[in-house]
């Protein structure tokens, strides 16, 4: 399903110190009461989550410009395919309470919509194709854990046909053919890709009809698409440094030969106009790109050109191209073009500092002397991210990455001398550190188990371990001896997912998240921390009571916790502290609200100062657009 | 659920107080074309993160039995979707269903698709493993 919004509700306070648990604090709340609850929270979960993401479609035209209102409803579209002759949208809608998607034909000018499927939960539709006369759409399902093709009439008359039950996974159906006789898809994993042309017509016809691999290939493959003679087929590859270019090849698999790399950098698939004489594909600064192609005797193509850029200043989705070239389907970001302004708040919530201008942000975090900032950037047009730090007294902007690799969690280190931070390299999620003054490149510091997810949390106040959390377990690495021999000990691991853990200043102490309690919100918990096995000891205390997010912090004196909290109704960011004691053992008072803000706003950890006084943010700020 | 290609603005925000991420990449483990069904005796249940595991025994080609290994989604995932341990512990010696997709280094385990209980329950671990 789409990333969800993870949310908390309010906060009820209550004066007294509380004792550790001696159990299960979930035993508080019958099984009834509790999957009620549950039922509730997830209600209004997708609730919030459909006001967040919700759209309508909308169109430019040839210049980048918007054309005519807005199609359909507000929903939560992930595909959309115009029809050939384009008055009508294919889209799949999900469904977010039956964690579903099913397959609906809106009417392009007035938006009436037509049911195709209708999906059991988890059960999902997607990937639509027009036949090439416009009566039938293709479309890949997933149904009791099994994927197939299959095909029904545009208008939702008739039953649907099977046209192939796929053994395996993962296939990316982009195109059927002019001449009506193929489909063809892609496949792709962590393995790499490969090509595929399905024919649909024939004596071959029924669903054990078998694809024909066109080309494979260590690298992930996309969106094949066929040139409209047929001969070709144009797809995106994505390389191992996380980057995608749009090629062409011959759809004959013996061609031999390299394919014709059309793009210098790509963000979505390439698009053939019906005469067979242009092909588009937006670059990776969101420009659309056009370039002059010839089909006949063999392929070939003009330098690309742009042929528009976009005018908003937060780029839109350009999810499909008509096939004259004219329109171009659009699905606005749902809350208007939004940056994000970095702003610093006391505790009672008031500005500040507002730091630099506004541009998209995520997890901000204090320098351990608060003199710096730690932010990670999105280049606006391309979307690389990238690390910098921000001298908070002068401005000065130090930029430490320049990839386009996923980079995840920065951390300082305790001394603030070095930035460690998770970045996906190949399939794994291995941590990097890099001294955060911008003089030297990165380190490897460990790397966790092939293909894991891993989440960096903390660095121990000596410097001697790290704290992760990976599906739910929380980790501890000590960062002793070489970093391709370190291994991980486990913390924590049951049957509740544990993760965020946070070392209390004295190193003693351990905050956490747990789902125990509420699994759709998670409390903060409290165990002790044995530094000589790096083991829980006796004892857990809950910290909160009404659901948390991330933002979990130890004040420098470690008399203070600090967590968020998120209304289950609103986007509102709770910033909730705690007074705590740490010696002679662990005793926390009621959580108290120091101030909201209006969300949503991205989770981060390090964005409290170490003596509680400010808090940053990368606050939502409406970017202005003469699209709209 | 979105598997077209977001290559476009895949600005990394994360939202560390929400479900636990994936443990690993499922496809370095499991060939998801690669499948096959078990009909077995439930023997043993690991109910942990990062994932559960069932123990199936179930007759090989020579007729002597195997073991077999199936890894399903978190106890969490379950938890959410109304199915809690207990559905399969009240299971533990009885037949059921189990189709998979094959370990890709062949060994006897796989990644859990769908289950059929013995009382005809079917436990889809889609979309997280499909």
């Amino acid at each position: 399903m789409k990333t969800t919004t993870h949310i908390a509700i309010a906060f009820a306070a209550i004066s007294v110190f509380r004792a550790p648990l001696p159990a299960a604090a979930q035993q508080e709340l019958s099984a009834e009461a509790k999957a009620k609850e549950v039922a509730e929270a997830r209600e209004k979960r997708n609730a919030l989550n459909f006001q967040n993401n919700a759209t309508t479609i909308v169109f430019y035209d040839r210049t980048g410009k918007r054309a005519g209102a807005g199609v359909g409803e507000r929903a939560i579209y992930d595909e959309a395919v115009l029809s050939p002759d384009g008055s009508r949208v294919a889209v799949c809608i999900e469904d977010l309470a039956n964690e579903s998607a099913d397959l609906f034909v809106l009417d392009a000018a007035t938006g009436m919509k037509t049911r195709l499927t209708t999906s059991a939960r988890t059960e999902f539709v997607m990937a639509p194709v027009w036949s090439p006369d416009g009566r039938r759409i293709a479309y890949v399902t997933i149904r009791k854990g099994q994927e197939g093709i299959y095909a029904r009439a545009a208008n939702g008359q008739g039953s649907e046909e099977l046209l192939y039950k796929n053994p395996g996974a993962f296939m990316n159906l982009t195109d059927w053919s002019q001449d009506g006789r193929f489909l063809t898809f892609a496949i792709s994993d962590i393995k790499g890709g490969a090509l595929y042309v399905l024919p649909v017509t024939g004596a071959e016809n029924g669903p054990d009809r078998k694809p024909v691999e066109i080309t494979h290939s260590d690298l992930r493959m996309f969106s094949p698409r066929f040139s409209p003679d047929g001969r070709f087929l144009s797809y995106t590859v994505i390389d191992k440094a996380n980057r995608a270019d749009v090629f062409v090849r011959p759809v004959d698999p013996a061609a031999t030969g390299e394919p014709w790399k059309i793009s210098d950098g790509s963000s979505g698939p390439a698009s053939w106009r019906r005469d067979g004489k242009e092909l588009y594909y937006l670059a990776r600064d969101q420009s659309m790109m056009v370039a002059e192609v010839k089909t006949s005797a063999t392929f070939s193509f003009s330098a690309p050109k742009v042929l528009f850029r976009q005018q908003s200043p937060v780029p839109e989705r350009i999810a499909y191209i008509s096939s004259d070239g004219e329109r171009f389907l659009v699905l606005p970001r749902p809350r208007g073009p939004q940056l994000q302004q970095v702003t610093i708040f006391d505790r009672q919530g008031q500005v500040v500092q507002k730091v630099g201008e506004p541009g998209m942000y995520g997890q901000p975090s204090f320098s351990p002397d608060g003199r710096r900032l730690l932010v990670m950037q999105a280049d606006l047009q391309t979307g690389q991210t990238d690390l910098w730090t921000i001298d908070l007294a002068s401005g000065k902007r130090t930029r430490l990455t320049n990839d386009t690799l996923p980079k995840n969690g920065p951390l300082w280190s305790p001394d603030g001398k070095y930035i460690y931070y998770v970045s996906l390299r190949n399939g794994d999620w291995p941590i990097f550190r890099r001294p955060s003054d911008g003089s030297a490149g990165e380190e490897l510091v460990y790397r966790y188990t092939p293909g894991a997810g891993l989440n960096l949390t903390d660095i121990s106040p000596d410097g001697r371990f790290m704290v992760c959390d990976s599906g739910g377990v929380i980790l501890v690495v000590p960062l002793t001896g070489e970093p391709a021999s370190r291994k991980e000990i486990e913390f924590l691991r049951d049957e509740f997912t544990d993760n965020v853990g946070r070392l209390s200043p004295d190193g003693k102490f351990l905050a956490f998240r747990s789902d125990e309690a509420r699994p759709e919100r998670g409390e903060v918990y409290v165990r002790p921390f044995d530094a000589s096995t790096n083991q829980p000891g006796k004892g857990k205390w809950q910290v909160s009571k009404d659901g948390v997010n991330a933002m979990l912090h130890w004040r420098a004196d470690g008399k203070e916790i600090f967590f968020r909290g998120m209304n289950l109704e609103s986007n509102e960011l709770r910033v909730m502290s705690a007074d705590v004691t740490t010696t002679p053992t662990f005793s926390v008072a009621s959580p108290k609200l120091l101030f909201k803000l209006p969300g949503p706003l991205g989770g981060n950890l390090g964005n409290i100062s170490r003596d509680g006084q400010k808090f940053v943010f990368a606050v939502n700020v409406s970017a202005n657009t003469e699209s709209k | 659920m979105r598997r077209q290609i977001l290559v476009a603005f895949a600005f990394v925000v994360v939202l560390l107080g929400g479900q636990a991420l994936a443990h690993h990449n499922m496809t370095a483990l499991f060939d998801f074309n690669d499948r096959v069904t078990l009909n077995g005796t439930l023997t043993k249940i690991d109910w942990r993160n990062p994932h559960t595991y069932l123990t199936i025994d179930v007759q090989g080609s020579a007729g002597a039995a195997e073991s077999w290994q199936a890894e399903g989604p978190s106890p969490t995932w379950f938890r959410i979707r109304d199915i809690g341990k207990a559905d399969f512990e009240s299971n533990l010696g009885k037949t059921l269903s189990v189709e998979l997709s094959r370990a890709r280094d062949k060994s006897r385990s796989g990644l859990i698709r769908t289950i059929t209980l013995p009382g005809g329950r079917v436990v889809s671990a889609c979309p997280q493993n499909c």
